[in-house]
């Protein structure tokens, strides 16, 4: 019954400044990120960007590898926090600057934040990273048991329930290790829905699938979006990026090079880069 | 007397009366394994942790703990804690209590790096899912990480297991009456040391065997997600 309707919206927690229907539901501001490798050499991944998503937009992010997509993704629910710049997602604002690292306090709200932030960002990751010691069921009921802390029998129940949504009610018992790549995609897609997120992220989701495997777990993301998901995907998939997609980022270097509606961009891009990337892949 | 020291004759049958007392022995040595064992697990443990935790001055002293501890033999270490410690600040350990803490200390250094190992062998990624779903520190550790590192780190975990029953042999030297205790005063008393010794081998065989044994069934249950 649920698992048709959108999965965030309605059973969301009430967030102090939820986002009423046009506002941003998630906005990076000035991110900024380096990757140090060794003394001298710095690598700039994340130059002064800025990003922000509507409430059920779906957003997409390509360019060539290296040019910081996965990055800015990472920087938004601070599994790579960004060093400067701020992320305001659902009425908080987090940074990881200026933290002080000696003040409990100030590290215990800067930890709350995340928690929360983190709770309501679902991820999926180019290799899926099930827990591979968990059956599919616990791998999708885990976090509402530790992090949400429902009781086992309701979390199974929204687990099923999500795995059913994703074609995948018949495998719960099963380990990850018997599944193929795209079910195992299927399982991530509802281990993070299962955490009832505002947005998803998607890094790569079908970069790591057989062709044939591809088709199946776009169509997910498709539905995801229809069912009106607001989500961020990295992708390699210009069809997927076209059809589904509402604006496109495209990223060069660390920086934005050009933005706008998907179709637009990718019918009629106006940066060189843009076009020399475009004309390359497709 | 004078055929004793010529030719030994052995005397298989002392076995028999001396076969209570062994089995005393066994117990001592199975209490002095195991609790050396869980302490050193745990220890070894915490020690991996400070290892490999961010915070410098304690990484340092995991560091200094590990290196200092694997360095000297066992012999060293239970005269040492036994008459040492005693000798210097007057604390009288009982012998089993000594021979506790050499065999822990000894055993938690190995196992801290048998961990460390096997806790960086888990895939970056299974943190990140975690830190994703938003699981906090500890539930990412004891959910998520620290089981898939354990399995790793069974076999190796088992290796150190066995050489703590052996090891415990050593701590015969401060006079505790485990298997090796034990044996020797029968030795001394029955003078037949090849009798006595050949079953103490065989006592000390059995535990190895049916404690290994024990682990492959608990390794395959460890292993049961892996095709």
């Amino acid at each position: 019954m649920s698992s048709d309707t959108g999965p965030a919206g309605a059973s969301a927690p009430a967030a102090a400044g939820a986002p009423t229907a046009n506002a941003e539901i998630v906005c990076g501001a000035g991110l900024n990120k380096w990757f140090h490798r060794g003394r001298a050499h710095e690598l700039h991944v994340l130059k002064d960007v800025d990003v922000g998503v509507r409430k059920g937009e779906v957003l997409v992010v390509i360019g060539p590898s290296g040019s910081g997509k996965s990055t800015l993704l990472r920087c938004l629910n601070f599994l790579a926090p960004p060093e400067t710049g701020t992320v305001t997602f659902l009425g908080e604002t987090l940074s990881a600057e200026r933290l002080p690292r000696l003040s409990v306090p100030a590290r215990l709200d800067y930890e709350r934040t995340l928690r929360h932030f983190r709770t309501q960002m679902g991820m999926v990751f180019q290799h899926f990273h099930l827990f591979p010691h968990m059956t599919v069921l616990d791998n999708v009921s885990a976090a509402p048991i530790r992090v949400l802390g429902m009781s086992k029998q309701d979390a199974r129940e929204r687990a099923r329930a999500e795995l059913d949504r994703v074609g995948m009610g018949g495998k719960a018992k099963v380990y990850p290790s018997q599944l193929s790549g795209g079910q195992k995609q299927r399982v991530a897609i509802a281990r993070a829905l299962a955490m009832k997120p505002q947005l998803m992220l998607f890094d790569e989701a079908t970069s790591a699938l057989d062709p044939e495997l591809i088709g199946g777990i776009l169509d997910e993301m498709r539905k995801l979006a229809e069912s009106g998901m607001t989500m961020i995907v990295v992708t390699h998939e210009m069809g997927f990026a076209r059809e589904v997609g509402d604006r496109l980022i495209f990223m060069d270097e660390g920086q934005i090079v050009e933005q706008g509606p998907a179709r637009d961009v990718l019918s009629e891009p106006e940066n060189a880069r843009t076009q020399a990337f475009l004309r390359a892949i497709l | 007397m004078n055929a004793y020291l010529v030719a030994y004759t052995f005397r298989w049958s002392i076995i028999h009366p001396a076969f209570d007392e062994h089995l005393h022995g066994v117990r001592v040595t199975l209490e002095l394994t195991a609790l050396s064992t869980v302490l050193s697990l745990s220890l070894g443990l915490v020690v991996a942790l400070c290892r490999m935790s961010g915070f410098r001055p304690l990484c340092y002293l995991a560091y200094i703990y590990i290196q200092l501890f694997r360095a000297l033999s066992l012999y060293i270490y239970v005269l040492w804690i036994y008459f040492g410690i005693a000798a210097g600040i007057g604390v009288n350990f009982s012998p089993i209590t000594a021979g506790v803490i050499a065999l822990t200390m000894l055993n938690s250094a190995y196992m801290a790096e048998i961990y460390r190992s096997a806790l960086g062998a888990v895939d970056s990624g299974q943190h990140e899912a975690a830190m994703s779903l938003g699981f906090g520190r500890r539930h990412r550790f004891f959910t998520i990480v620290f089981p898939q590192a354990f399995r790793i780190a069974f076999p190796s975990l088992v290796n150190q297991f066995i050489d703590i029953v052996k090891d415990s042999s050593i701590v015969a030297i401060i006079g505790t009456t485990d298997l090796m205790g034990v044996t020797n005063q029968l030795v001394s008393y029955y003078r037949a040391p090849f009798e006595l010794y050949t079953l103490v081998a065989f006592f000390y065989l059995t535990i190895i065997l049916v404690v290994s044994g024990a682990a492959a069934l608990v390794e395959r249950r460890l292993n049961r997600h892996v095709q």
